[in-house]
């Protein structure tokens, strides 16, 4: 297999696979959409023709069937209901999963489940053959001319069993008209139990060809475009363009057929199995785990964009140049800073526009949930609408990677603990349908994303009990809790409030990962909740985790930047408002105690021992707790890159990361949490 | 320190030394390239292949907390890489940095380099495989960092797996 064109294939099928999963539960909404049912039919064409190429068998096998039901569906012959639905998104399940172990470097797929193939089969012959169905589609007149063919793939192994078992039902179907519809004959001295040679199915279309210009008016037939190499790669223009030739072909049969005498039979396929098989079925609800998301490692850029980022570099190397020619004549003063001025404009000019090609819109995240959030309800028996707003937003690659999980956990919570049986909602006076909000904004140099539902919210009394129960606190410091700490009580590790532990939630391992994810991002968490009406949870998170703003300090000569989101005040460090509490200095501020950690003693342990002191007190918060540092010097407010500290470095305790100062100096980046840590 | 009064600033080593090679016969064969470092007075050599570049010793930024021979970080065009005390590393004692000392830059992966401070670079040569001797008999420990020895040119040249010694450090 050629790793180059699989790569390829892979970036490709990642990215069908994303659409068709928001297509796939959008469909459900409106199952007759035939854009819709048509992008999603192409998709699962496009990933058979790349596996068919690279020779994928399971891979082309189910996306084969797949296409099948879905031209079938989309020509009216089959609706997509929710047993179809089951049985697709099984199918996709499968096929996303082997494309996830593709991507993982595995190279042999293990055969696809016979059962599943079997279903999409029966989904494919089966339900076309729905009275309705049969009643009201004269266009099905040609269908089995059509469909013999299309299952020989040439990109495919086709089983001489099942192709045998084909011409077998065919034969039979068509017994009683067959001057109308000739069989298909495989060629003489083809081994029947050989694999079908491109040769062959050449052959056979082209039977087929002669067989369906028997029939038709040879206008109908369908024709490549002049000009086209027919032995060469079809070009997904020249696909569109067949698929419509196809469709307008069916449209000016449709009259035709109508004007043919009634005696004549039609061919349909007859069910093989009784009509009810949806009985027959295997409950379609097999909990997988959902498929992990792998981080890529490629990102797609416009190429307007590039264009725009050569252009300035063409910039840069102007200015680079103009400044070489003055470093080597005697020049003025103005010439200097002109130059200087524009290097300026360039490299922000620069900076933003590579930023840009990191942004990602939100939608990359949100596109999963409508699945998720279909699968569960079913699961759980509930109804569930979920809405999603804002999906444009963008933000940086790293941060889309990195919500994904916390964004499912929260959805997941609202899904299963927020919203309450449809039966419930009803004697609540709400309707039977809940509705879950994931929505995304810009905020100034912030995302907001929240997430609300219309459930049963919170109780902050049964928070702060439960908070006494599990002895995270005592029952008067509980009672003191305002109603927001109450709630933030379910950010703690090892908080649930779930009496039955289900297996999606509340095991009170989720918050807390949650919470420590968001936190890493420079992040905070927000909830708000009122019994009965709902429950709504703010993430705001930085645009971008290349880019912090920070407070820089320092200390002797070295500097450090303290992340500006954390930092809530800062005053002069006056030793009269101290005093030292069991070994721990604090300062009072507006009536609390604070606790002072003075960086020196960590940061420079080997400086004088006695009495470490300081100019300013920086108040920060860390979690729900404060803490106030206390610094030789604050140099000011200064935007940084975060860049990470080198090998043997990046687990240190305290730090975030380093950052190259304006004057070429190297700043360490504190980590407030960690740093909090330390000192304990 | 004897060695001292051979050195000759980086560049002029490798030009003078592409004039020289393959000139001797008596060390014909496969070869392997090295930069060779002093460290004291032992000559060390490292693939030159691991090698991305050789830098004067700037500031480097102390990191508080990080591991004893580690001396901190420098700035590599805009790239922040940790820079260890060779000498601490393998045991020996610690010197001050002087005009000759030089921080190697090696190549650990794609995405992880890290800098060698050294007492001095030597220069570039190509070392016949057939003078290397195996070092995996020898007593473990230190033998970790240690690929093996070769005579040249009457020198011992200690020859160091980069890899090893920063095993897990990325």
């Amino acid at each position: 297999m050629d790793e180059e064109i699989l790569q390829d294939f892979l970036v490709e099928a990642g990215e069908l696979v994303e659409q068709l999963d928001e297509q796939l539960v959008e469909l459900e909404h409106s199952p007759t959409d035939s854009d819709l049912l048509n992008a999603i039919f192409r998709g699962f064409h496009t990933i058979k023709g790349g596996a068919g190429f690279l020779g994928v068998t399971p891979l082309i096998e189910v996306c084969h069937r797949a296409e099948n039901v879905f031209d079938k569906i989309r020509n009216g012959d089959v609706s997509y209901d929710a047993t179809a639905a089951d049985v697709i998104m099984r199918a996709f399940d499968v096929i996303s999963d082997y494309i996830g172990q593709l991507n993982d470097g595995e190279r042999e797929l293990e055969e696809a489940d016979q059962d599943l193939l079997a279903e999409l089969d029966q989904l494919w012959k089966g339900e076309a053959v729905k009275p309705e169905a049969a009643a009201e589609a004269p266009t099905s007149v040609d269908e089995p001319k059509l469909s013999l063919p299309e299952r020989v793939d040439p990109d495919g192994e086709i089983s001489d069993d099942e192709f045998e078992a084909l011409l077998n039902q065919r034969d039979a179907l068509t017994g009683d008209s067959e001057e109308h519809t000739p069989k298909l004959q495989l060629p003489e001295g083809v081994d029947p139990d050989g694999e079908i040679s491109d040769d062959e199915f050449e052959a056979l279309l082209n039977q087929r060809d002669a067989l369906t210009s028997a029939d038709e008016p040879p206008a109908d037939k369908l024709q490549l475009p002049e000009g086209v190499d027919p032995d060469g790669e079809i070009t997904d223009d020249e696909f569109e363009a067949l698929l419509q030739q196809r469709d307008s072909l069916q449209l000016d049969a449709e009259p035709k057929v109508e004007t043919q005498p009634a005696p004549q039979p039609k061919p349909q396929p007859k069910p093989e199995t009784p009509t009810p098989s949806k009985s027959t079925k295997p409950p379609a609800k097999e909990e997988k785990a959902p498929a992990k998301a792998n981080t890529e490692s490629t990102v797609r850029v416009d190429t307007r964009r590039l264009d725009e980022i050569m252009n300035l570099v063409g910039e840069l190397v102007l200015v680079r140049n103009r400044l070489l020619t003055l470093k080597g004549n005697k020049q003025t003063e103005e010439d200097l800073s002109n130059a200087v001025a524009n290097l300026d404009h360039v490299t922000t000019d620069l900076q933003s526009s590579v930023m840009k090609t990191r942004m990602q819109p939100v939608k990359k995240v949100f596109g999963r949930f409508p699945r998720v959030v279909r699968d569960l309800a079913r699961k759980l028996g509930k109804e569930i609408e979920l809405e999603l707003q804002g999906e444009e937003t963008d933000l940086d690659k790293n941060l889309v990677e990195a919500l994904a999980d916390p964004l499912v956990h929260l959805v997941r919570n609202s899904v299963d603990h927020g919203i309450e049986m449809p039966d419930d909602r009803e004697q609540a006076n709400k309707p039977r349908k809940g509705t879950v909000i994931l929505a995304a904004e810009q905020e100034g140099d912030h995302i907001l994303l929240s997430i609300t539902d219309d459930g049963k919210g919170m109780d902050p009394d049964v928070l702060r009990r439960k908070a006494v129960e599990k002895g995270m606190m005592d029952e008067v410091s509980a009672g003191q809790l305002d109603d927001k700490s109450a709630f933030e009580l379910i950010l703690s590790a090892g908080f649930s409030t779930a009496d039955q532990i289900s297996d999606i939630s509340g095991r009170g391992v989720g918050m807390d990962v949650v919470k420590n994810m968001i936190t890493k991002l420079n992040g905070s968490i927000d909830i708000h909740s009122v019994l009965g009406e709902g429950t709504q949870i703010k993430i705001r998170v930085p645009l971008t985790l290349a880019i912090l703003p920070t407070l820089m300090v320092s200390f002797d000569d070295d500097s450090y930047a303290i992340p500006l989101t954390s930092v809530q005040e800062i005053f002069d460090y006056d030793a009269d408002q101290t005093n030292r509490i069991d070994g721990q200095m604090m300062v009072r501020l507006r009536e609390k105690s604070i606790p002072l950690l003075f960086l020196q003693e960590w940061l420079n342990p080997n400086s004088n021992k006695e009495g470490f002191t300081g100019d300013k007190v920086i108040i920060v918060s860390v979690g729900n707790q404060r803490a106030g540092l206390v610094v030789d010097q604050v140099d000011g407010q200064e935007e940084v890159v975060i860049k990470p500290l080198g090998v043997m470095m990046k687990h240190l305790q305290g730090y975030a990361g380093a950052t190259i100062t304006g004057n070429g100096n190297i700043a360490l980046i504190l980590d407030l949490p960690g740093v909090v840590e330390r000192f304990q | 320190m004897a060695t001292q009064s051979n050195l000759q600033p980086y560049g002029h080593q490798i030009e003078e030394f592409s004039l020289n090679d393959d000139v001797d016969e008596k060390y014909s064969g496969p070869s392997l390239r090295c930069v060779l470092f002093y460290l004291d007075s032992e000559l060390y050599g490292i693939n030159v292949r691991k090698i991305r570049e050789v830098l004067r010793v700037g500031n480097i930024r102390r990191v508080e907390g990080s591991a004893y021979n580690v001396l901190g970080v420098i700035n590599v065009r805009g790239v922040i890489v940790t820079v260890v005390d060779t000498r601490l590393t393998y045991g020996l004692s610690p010197k001050s940095v002087d005009d000759v000392s030089r921080i190697i830059i090696v190549e650990l992966d794609s995405d992880n380099i890290v800098g060698m401070m050294v007492d001095s670079v030597m220069e570039v040569k190509d070392i016949p495989e057939k003078q290397f001797e195996s070092m995996s008999a020898t007593k473990e420990g230190a033998s970790r960092y240690l690929q093996g020895i070769a005579h040249y040119n009457g020198d011992v040249i200690v020859l160091i797996d980069v890899d090893n010694m920063f095993a897990g450090a990325s």
